[in-house]
């Protein structure tokens, strides 16, 4: 409620601070698709009384943001985005009604990683290439992000075979590497596969995303440290080697390291970035008073950036705090959900979500390299809205099984701190 | 599985928080740092939108202002290129020089820093920058720039009593206006009409740097004005011919009829008898060899260490040759600390800064001053200056109904014909004006530079006499 009239303020601010001679239309449409969280979370709370009564308030307050800020620098999106938003908030509805069971999960796990592998081999061959990476499928008048999908895809496919077999890497006594190694094996192919593709094609945030998603899961899963810090080992090693490599890694990382080598040419948008940053101050510039124009895809990558110069360090700390909250309720949904397969696909996209949002929110403020990946519910763009509120809709199908069957894993669960 | 995934969650918790510690030293702690660096497009953007203040004469007349001219704004300069080295430019392409660069957040109205302040701002439509008002005269930088008749050259007229320019002249110049349309053009120009010759031109000062010399000499208690020196048409020293102009010869003279004709091989004599060591210390008093402190980039010039002159070296010293560089503006101050009775007053260009209301926010009448000769010594030097406009080598310098005092030198140097030197200050009772003209490659300084020296000096004593303050 709060942030719905919150935004639509929002919109209506930047409306007349910046265009106030055009038509009230886009505007509408936004205050429309906020209005639409109004409905759906009345619906959640008559149907779904279970339901976490958090999640959907605190996407609601990310979405006002989103919309405010890709209306305050791109204005002719608002309009698109405003309707992603209403498909998204559908599909949430819908993944809520059919999909709410997880056995199919279970039965379709490889399925839905060859259909993430085939995704991105598509990708990779005809995909377009936009700012030095091949990051779209076109589709029909749309463009796809598979990244966004496979996501998803990758999160049921690991718990569906976690959830298999995670058990047997439990097992007390001695270890027995071999068949742990083979029945991890399909998990470390399909993970390899997507990593060679991703690092081929530049995406390097999507790879550090799978790549964590699956040490997050697989230790979720098993408990198994010694599998985490081997795994941590291999991903040093193969950036490691990546720099070596590949010399857009090497420029990411040089950049990174120090963007005012070369603050008009590679180090550009991050010196960018900062300078907007620190423009902001505490308070901000204000609402259309900054100069978001300056920096290069400030509705995408560099969004929060531009939060940072317009509303300042009031703003972005908002904003973490709307991701920090909306983390610990996803931790707090998987930490209360009755069967192993729902704390696995949980944590999956709780896991998912907070580390990407952390990706790209510390790499555009350059806390760490800067690769650009969507921030779940802030970012423009349809495919990330769309599988944001689709992993939403599981969240909530989840939470609202309720908590706590007499079956065993889910008496550990009990225990579990909710998660911050 | 559980406590494992409230371990997850409390990492990406963590994580998040770093994220925002981190925010909080980029956007608060080290944020107005940052946003204040000159590579911040903002800084450009908000002096766009600040409309700049005028830069005045000392008689408020406009020297420069901005037009609204199709959404922009666009620097005026009516005298075109009369004041190029003092004001310098204001280009979005080749950024700033001159005053336009010195006192730029002041013409910009800079700093709002204060909330309230800046509140204001928000509120008060377009704000307007801050006006200067310069100590330089119209009257005295045209009669500057019509002496140097086309040469190429400096002009640079003191107020020896503070400090004040009244005038400052480099010759070729640029219009400042046109800095964007022809940069190449005025960039690549052989004859360098960016370069500031009264500040940052460095020649040998030749016999203008007599004056030092004799000061050092009267200060030694080695010589008197009345000390006999001989005068042949050359000598020579440690195998060099030391000759003087014209090959003219006197004979025995004092030292005061040897500083009137400018007698090189006197001088040649007198510091033989003074040693390097004397002349090198009265050259860094009186300011040589050391930037000196101004409201735009000044050159050092040089003054060799005394320990590196032999006796060759000390001889050609001795008549301001050798490797001695000095610039017009360091010259000027050498003719205006000996009006001043020993005294050099900082030079300076801003007298006031005014806010757009036209309430004076800030006011000079001096920027300084340090002693560099006792009274009575400066007076007996300014008296021996005298005697050379009024019957030595400077008598073209003369004013009726005005003692003049002056020091005429021609500079031999590695680019052609003599560079012409006149420095001097009027009226020499009670000094109003200084003044340092030089004029490149131009021949005999007491017949190109000293006539130069007699315009400027009576426009600027003119314009003292109008403005009520002789």
């Amino acid at each position: 409620m709060g942030a719905a009239l919150l935004g639509a303020l929002g919109l209506a601010t930047v409306h007349l601070a910046l265009y106030r001679s055009e038509p009230w239309t886009p505007v509408a449409a936004g205050a429309l698709a906020l209005g639409g969280f109004l409905v759906v979370h009345g619906a959640l709370c008559a149907m779904r009384s279970e339901a976490d009564p958090l999640l959907l308030p605190i996407a609601a307050g990310l979405s006002a943001v989103s919309l405010v800020m890709i209306y305050r620098v791109r204005p002719e999106y608002l309009l698109r985005q405003a309707a992603w938003v209403a498909l998204g908030l559908a599909a949430l509805l819908v993944v809520l009604g059919t999909l709410g069971d997880l056995r199919w999960v279970r039965r379709y796990a490889y399925l839905c990683a060859a259909a993430g592998m085939a995704l991105l081999a598509l990708t990779v061959t005809l995909g377009l290439e936009r700012n030095g990476a091949r990051q779209w499928l076109p589709l029909g008048p749309l463009t796809l992000e598979p990244g966004e999908v496979v996501k998803l895809l990758l999160v049921a496919f690991f718990a569906g075979v976690l959830d298999d077999t995670y058990r047997l890497l439990t097992l007390p006594g001695p270890r027995r590497w071999r068949a742990e190694l083979a029945r991890l094996g399909p998990m470390l192919a399909v993970c390899l596969f997507a990593l060679l593709l991703l690092v081929f094609q530049r995406d390097l945030g999507l790879a550090l995303l799978y790549y964590g998603v699956f040490l997050a899961m697989l230790y979720v899963a098993t408990g198994r440290l010694d599998y985490v810090g081997v795994g941590l080992a291999a991903f040093a090693a193969g950036a490691a080697l990546c720099y070596h490599l590949f010399a857009h890694v090497r420029v990411r990382v040089d950049v990174w390291l120090d963007p005012w080598a070369d603050p008009s040419g590679r180090g550009y948008q991050i010196v960018q970035g900062l300078y907007s940053l620190a423009s902001g101050g505490v308070l901000g510039a204000g609402l259309g008073a900054g100069h978001p124009e300056l920096v290069p895809a400030a509705h995408t990558d560099m969004i929060f950036p531009t939060i940072g110069e317009e509303l300042g360090a009031v703003g972005t700390f908002c904003t973490v705090a709307l991701y920090l909250l909306f983390v610990g309720r996803m931790f707090r949904v998987a930490t209360r959900s009755r069967g192993t397969l729902e704390v696995l696909v949980a944590a999956g996209l709780a896991a998912s979500l907070g580390l990407q949002a952390f990706i790209i929110l510390g790499g555009s403020t350059r806390l760490i390299p800067l690769t650009g990946i969507p921030a779940p519910f802030l970012t423009y763009g349809g495919s990330a809205a769309m599988t944001n509120f689709a992993a939403l809709g599981l969240l909530l199908a989840i939470s609202s099984r309720g908590p706590a069957g007499g079956t065993p894993p889910a008496a550990a669960v009990r225990h579990g701190a909710a998660g911050r | 599985m559980a406590p494992r995934v409230a371990n997850l969650g409390r990492l990406l918790a963590g994580l998040l928080v770093v994220l925002v510690v981190y925010l909080a030293g980029v956007q608060v702690i080290w944020g107005p740092q940052l946003a204040d660096q000159a590579g911040n497009p903002r800084l450009a953007l908000a002096a766009e939108r600040v409309r700049w203040g005028r830069i005045l004469d000392r008689r408020l007349g406009v020297l420069a202002d901005s037009q609204e001219l199709g959404g922009r704004q666009v620097r005026r300069y009516p005298f075109g290129d009369l004041f190029a080295h003092v004001l310098g430019y204001r280009s979005p392409r080749y950024g700033l020089a001159g005053v336009e660069a010195r006192y730029d957040p002041a013409l910009l109205g800079l700093p709002a820093r204060d909330p309230w302040e800046a509140l204001q701002q928000a509120f008060g439509g377009p704000p307007r920058g801050n006006d200067l008002v310069l100590t330089v005269d119209t009257a005295v930088q045209q009669a500057a720039a019509r002496a140097l008749a086309g040469r190429r050259g400096a002009i640079v007229v003191l107020d020896p009593r503070t400090g004040a320019v009244l005038g400052l002249v480099s010759r070729p110049s640029f219009d400042p206006a046109a800095v964007d349309a022809r940069w190449d053009a005025i960039a690549r120009d052989p004859s360098s009409p960016l370069l500031d010759r009264a500040t940052q031109g460095q020649y040998p000062p030749g016999s203008s740097f007599k004056p030092i010399v004799l000061a050092a000499a009267l200060a030694s208690g080695r010589a008197t004005s009345d000390t006999v020196l001989d005068c042949p048409a050359e000598t020579t020293v440690a195998g060099a011919v030391i000759g003087n102009f014209d090959h003219e010869r006197y004979g025995r003279l004092t030292l005061r009829q040897a500083f009137a004709v400018s007698c090189n091989t006197a001088f040649v004599q007198l510091g033989g008898m003074l040693g390097a060591d004397a002349i090198v210390r009265m050259a860094r008093a009186f300011g040589l060899g050391r930037p000196p402190q101004f409201d735009l980039p000044t050159a050092a010039g040089f003054v060799p260490a005394a320990r590196s002159l032999g006796p060759r070296g000390t001889a050609q010293i001795s008549f301001g040759q050798g490797s001695l560089l000095v610039t017009p503006l360091q010259m000027a101050l050498v003719a205006a600390t000996i009006a001043n009775h020993g005294v050099m007053m900082r030079p300076f260009l801003l007298s006031q800064v005014r806010g757009p209301d036209g309430r004076i926010l800030s006011a000079y009448a001096q920027r300084g001053s340090r002693e560099v000769l006792p009274a009575a010594l400066a007076a007996q030097i300014a008296q021996d200056m005298v005697d050379v406009v009024r019957s030595g080598t400077g008598t073209a310098a003369q004013i009726p109904g005005v003692p003049v005092a002056g020091k005429t030198g021609t500079a031999q140097n590695p680019h052609g014909p003599t560079h012409a030197w006149f420095i001097a200050f009027a009226p020499a009772d009670r000094p109003s004006v200084a003044a340092a003209v030089l004029m490149e490659n131009a021949g005999a300084g007491g017949a190109i530079a000293a006539p130069a020296a007699r315009q400027v000096i009576a426009a600027a004593l003119a314009a003292q006499q109008a403005e009520g303050r002789p």
